[in-house]
């Protein structure tokens, strides 16, 4: 009995561990580096500069920095430490060599090395091996987003909002920083709390307040991986906007001569929530006597000069809260949500709008045709706006083939490219699709171009017509037919 | 992607794409080819013969054909 229980425990030990190898198989199958991967201490920061603002509802961080090549080989690869939780978030990382703007934007990825583990890399490959002992001046930046929590987290309609962030002092490196200080932008001077620190030098306490900002350093020499965890809290009495999904419909008509646009938005306001319940009354009279307010009231959309017949709706129907203004030298479409959007709150929206093809396409030389839209066309807002997942689908004309794109968002913050089949009025094989999904975007990239280019063959182009005129002369043939057939009963007499 | 994409655009900046018919025509021509369209056909359903076919059928199922898609476009279904 005893023998057969210590047999069945080792059997179970033993399929355990065989569970266990199987698992690490699986996740080793689907990483590109061991799970026990340290980037080699092959660079030293001789000095760094780390920007970051909370000016807007996103954080936008600079990283500016001077890296040494201390190994005795040139050397292309340089990581960047984040969260598993900041990576989820980060998006349009951009890395430039500051002293050489022609240098262009560096290849900048994600390295997946362990699931599990809680520090994940970011690679940033140098077009050119760093010889030893050379430097080189890195501008790395990039977006955070879903980076704040109100605190407190519940405010009465009327009062000012404020946010809370925690950030390290010490900016994080997976190399040895000789020298550093770490900047805070705020959007204004009042920044009632902020964790302190021991100064050094001639400085005894960190951080050095100037006006709206905050500067934590100079610090001296600080090992690979170092953290200093602090945080801030700032009056933030604007709205935190969310855009957790937008889809955005761009659809190329040849035969109307029109490029219609639609965009799909999920809203959310993701600040303080309202501690009483709304009061119309009250909201209503400080639109008077005090405007400035963290609730969502209008969105304003800069719209390409020539774009016409907008509209604007969302699940119940028409909103007649807008104003479109257009002529020769603007086309400003402002919409004002069904109710003002507080803390917590969600406001799903579409607006559409059509422009003249001729705007956006061309025919190219060789016969196709280059198509140049804005990838984001979404609102511009002084407090910002960021979008969690961006759907962006270019509906070409039904037949068109050999697609190709080029789109100036940092390629970090695109997830999957696919040509589709959508079909819709008057189709029969379904129009080409390009859909683009790309995630973690802010609308400083609302003006960045995607340029497609496609060939469009003048067979496919009649495809609607023949159609119709095939359908139409089947009818006007089965009427002569059904019409020459003979129903009546033969009378004739035999 | 292509970054060479950019410069085929900027090469393509002398010929913008221009419709066959332009949005401010496109009501009238679709209108005028339905009507056609519609009397061709009419006449064909009173008329039902094999020399008719060629004659009014064919040519009432173009104009439709036509007719349909300028008139899709007119209406604000950009096909």
């Amino acid at each position: 009995m005893k023998t057969s229980a210590v047999f069945s425990a080792l059997l179970s030990l033993l399929s355990l561990a065989s569970a266990a190898s199987a698992d690490s198989k699986s996740s080793s199958t689907s990483t590109t580096l061991p799970a026990t991967f340290k980037p080699p201490q092959v660079f030293k920061n001789a000095n760094l500069v780390h920007v970051i603002s909370v000016e807007k509802n996103y954080v936008k961080e600079n990283i500016n920095v001077l890296v040494q090549n201390i190994d005795k080989a040139a050397q292309d690869e340089y990581f960047v430490p984040f969260t598993a939780d900041q990576l989820s978030r980060l998006g349009g990382v951009e890395v430039k060599d500051r002293k050489d703007s022609n240098a262009g934007p560096f290849v900048a990825e994600a390295v997946e090395f362990d699931q599990e583990s809680d520090i994940q890399y970011l690679r940033i490959r140098l077009p050119k091996p760093l010889a030893p002992g050379a430097q080189q001046t890195l501008g790395i930046s990039y977006y955070l987003l879903k980076a704040y929590k109100p605190l407190p987290a519940s405010i009465k309609q009327e009062e000012p909002q404020f946010l809370s962030f925690s950030f390290s002092a010490y900016c994080p490196s997976a190399y040895t920083t000789t020298k550093q200080k770490t900047e805070v932008k705020f959007p204004s001077s009042t920044i009632p709390d902020y964790t302190k620190i021991p100064g050094s030098g001639e400085i005894t306490e960190f951080p050095q307040v100037q006006g709206s900002k905050l500067t934590y350093g100079p610090f001296d020499e600080k090992p690979a991986g170092a953290t200093q965890p602090v945080s801030v809290r700032f009056e933030f009495n604007k709205p935190v906007t969310h855009v957790s999904h937008l889809e955005r419909d761009i659809e190329v008509s040849h035969w109307g001569g029109n490029v219609a646009f639609e965009e799909r938005y999920t809203l959310y306001h993701r600040g303080a929530n309202l501690s009483s319940l709304f009061n119309r009354v009250k909201w209503q009279q400080s639109q008077y006597y005090q405007p400035n307010t963290f609730a969502l009231k209008e969105l304003k959309f800069p719209l390409r000069v020539g774009s016409a017949d907008p509209y604007y709706t969302d699940v119940i129907g028409n909103v007649s809260t807008s104003r479109f203004r257009s002529n020769k030298r603007e086309a400003l479409l402002e919409i004002k949500p069904r109710y003002p959007v507080f803390g917590g709150w969600k406001f799903p929206f579409t607006i559409g709008w059509n422009s003249d093809a001729k705007n956006f396409l061309r025919q190219t030389a060789a016969g196709g045709f280059v198509l140049n839209v804005p990838f984001l066309e979404g609102p511009r807002q002084p407090e910002g706006v960021e979008y969690e997942q961006v759907q962006v689908r270019v509906i070409l004309p039904e037949g068109a083939e050999n697609v190709q794109y080029h789109t100036s968002v940092p390629s970090q913050s695109i997830n999957q490219v696919s040509v589709e089949l959508h079909r819709t009025f008057l189709d029969t094989i379904g129009r080409t699709a390009l859909v683009i999904k790309g995630r973690n975007l802010v609308d400083d990239f609302r003006d960045r171009e995607l340029v497609i280019t496609y060939d469009y063959p003048l067979a496919a182009a009649l495809r609607k017509p023949l159609i119709i005129f095939g359908s139409a002369v089947a009818v006007f043939v089965s009427a002569w037919l059904v019409g020459n057939l003979e129903l009546k009963f033969d009378t004739r007499k035999k | 992607m292509d970054s060479s994409l950019h410069e085929v655009w900027q090469a393509a900046a002398g010929s913008p794409f221009v419709p066959t018919v332009g949005k401010d025509n496109q009501f009238l021509v679709g209108f005028v080819l339905l009507l056609l369209g519609l009397g061709l056909g009419g006449a064909f359903t009173l008329n039902r013969s094999i020399v008719n076919l060629p004659v009014l059928a064919v040519p009432a199922s173009a104009a439709l054909a036509f007719g349909v898609v300028y008139m899709f476009c007119a209406v604000g279904v950009y096909v």
